[in-house]
């Protein structure tokens, strides 16, 4: 009995790839349209940052500003306070205690909270 | 510095003992954030000097310089009191009520200064630019005295002449009939030198 063989003229091509139209652009558009937009997007990030190192260089001189203002008021009131707790001080035990081997002024860590106050 | 915080202090720390007569009294400014920051700059185109000699006096007194650096602090003072006198409002003063003020800038100000409030609890002075806008130039008018942030970058435009921000709470919006803003407004003493020039050859 004789082989099976090929048809004569051999098979017709077998269909294994999809036939579908690629759709959209090719890859390489895709791939540079993204990085258009991302540049963009960093672009304007920048901007927002350039704008805010600004906004803050502002506000840090607007306090810069004030800063002396504020504590010369702070510095006054301590030292009426201390001149203050001083003469009580003294009033109370005739002299006044040196208690820290330093000559720099210590915010008091304690204060007379008066019973009665007249305000 | 010192700036150990009181023990007791979620009790009111009562003294009102005055101050010796050796040292000589000052006005305290006595107003709130709000007003203050909407002056600062101001604040320091007029008081630079003595803001400066004050630091510089307690830098070099480190520890002593509560006591050694009052006659600065006072001049510090004093001189902040007087853009604050020309150019404030009273009402926008809580403690003491600064006697002579003259009402120069008063609507505009008061304006300025409430704005932080009401926009965020950050008291942010940029929330509105076409008020400090008028503001700057009815102090620049009145008092010679305008607002420059130092170390600004020379090629960027100043951020508050900017008539574009991306922070700016709202779009900023020229005014019905005005033409369009372009880039940035002029700053109030640029727009004094123009009028000066223009000004010049007619006479």
């Amino acid at each position: 009995m004789p082989q099976d063989m090929p048809p004569v003229g051999g098979y017709g091509p077998v269909q294994y790839k999809r036939n579908l139209p690629a759709s959209g652009f090719r890859p390489g558009t895709w791939l540079l349209a993204m990085g258009v937009v991302v540049t963009y997007g960093f672009y304007k990030l920048g901007q927002g940052i350039k704008e805010q190192n600004e906004l803050a260089r502002e506000k840090m001189w607007s306090r810069i500003h004030l800063i002396p203002l504020l504590q010369a008021e702070e510095d006054r009131d301590l030292v009426r306070r201390h001149l203050a707790d001083q003469a009580r001080e003294k009033e109370l035990l005739g002299e006044n205690f040196k208690v820290y081997n330093s000559d720099r002024y210590v915010r008091p860590t304690y204060a007379v909270t008066p019973a009665h106050t007249t305000k | 510095m010192a700036s150990r915080k009181p023990v007791f202090n979620q009790q009111v720390l009562y003294d009102t003992t005055p101050l010796p007569d050796s040292i000589p009294a000052v006005k305290e400014v006595g107003a709130t954030s709000a007003p203050l920051l909407s002056a600062a700059f101001f604040i320091g185109a007029r008081c630079r000097p003595y803001n400066d000699d004050y630091m510089q006096c307690k830098t070099e007194n480190p520890g002593k310089g509560e006591f050694e650096c009052l006659k600065e602090g006072r001049r510090v003072t004093r001189c902040a009191a007087t853009v604050y006198v020309t150019s404030l409002h009273p009402d926008i003063f809580i403690r003491p009520k600064i006697p002579n003020t003259s009402t120069e800038c008063p609507s505009v100000f008061v304006y300025y200064a409430d704005e932080p409030d009401n926009r965020s609890t950050d008291a942010d002075t940029l929330a509105v630019p076409e008020v400090e806008w008028k503001l700057n130039q009815c102090v620049f008018d009145n008092l010679k005295l305008e607002k420059t942030i130092p170390n600004t970058p020379k090629d960027q435009i100043p951020v508050h002449l900017r008539t574009k921000q991306i922070y700016a709470h709202y779009p900023i919006l020229r005014d019905r009939g005005q033409p369009s803003l372009g880039k940035s407004i002029d700053p109030p003493s640029a727009k004094a030198q123009a009028q000066t020039q223009a000004e010049a050859p007619a006479s």
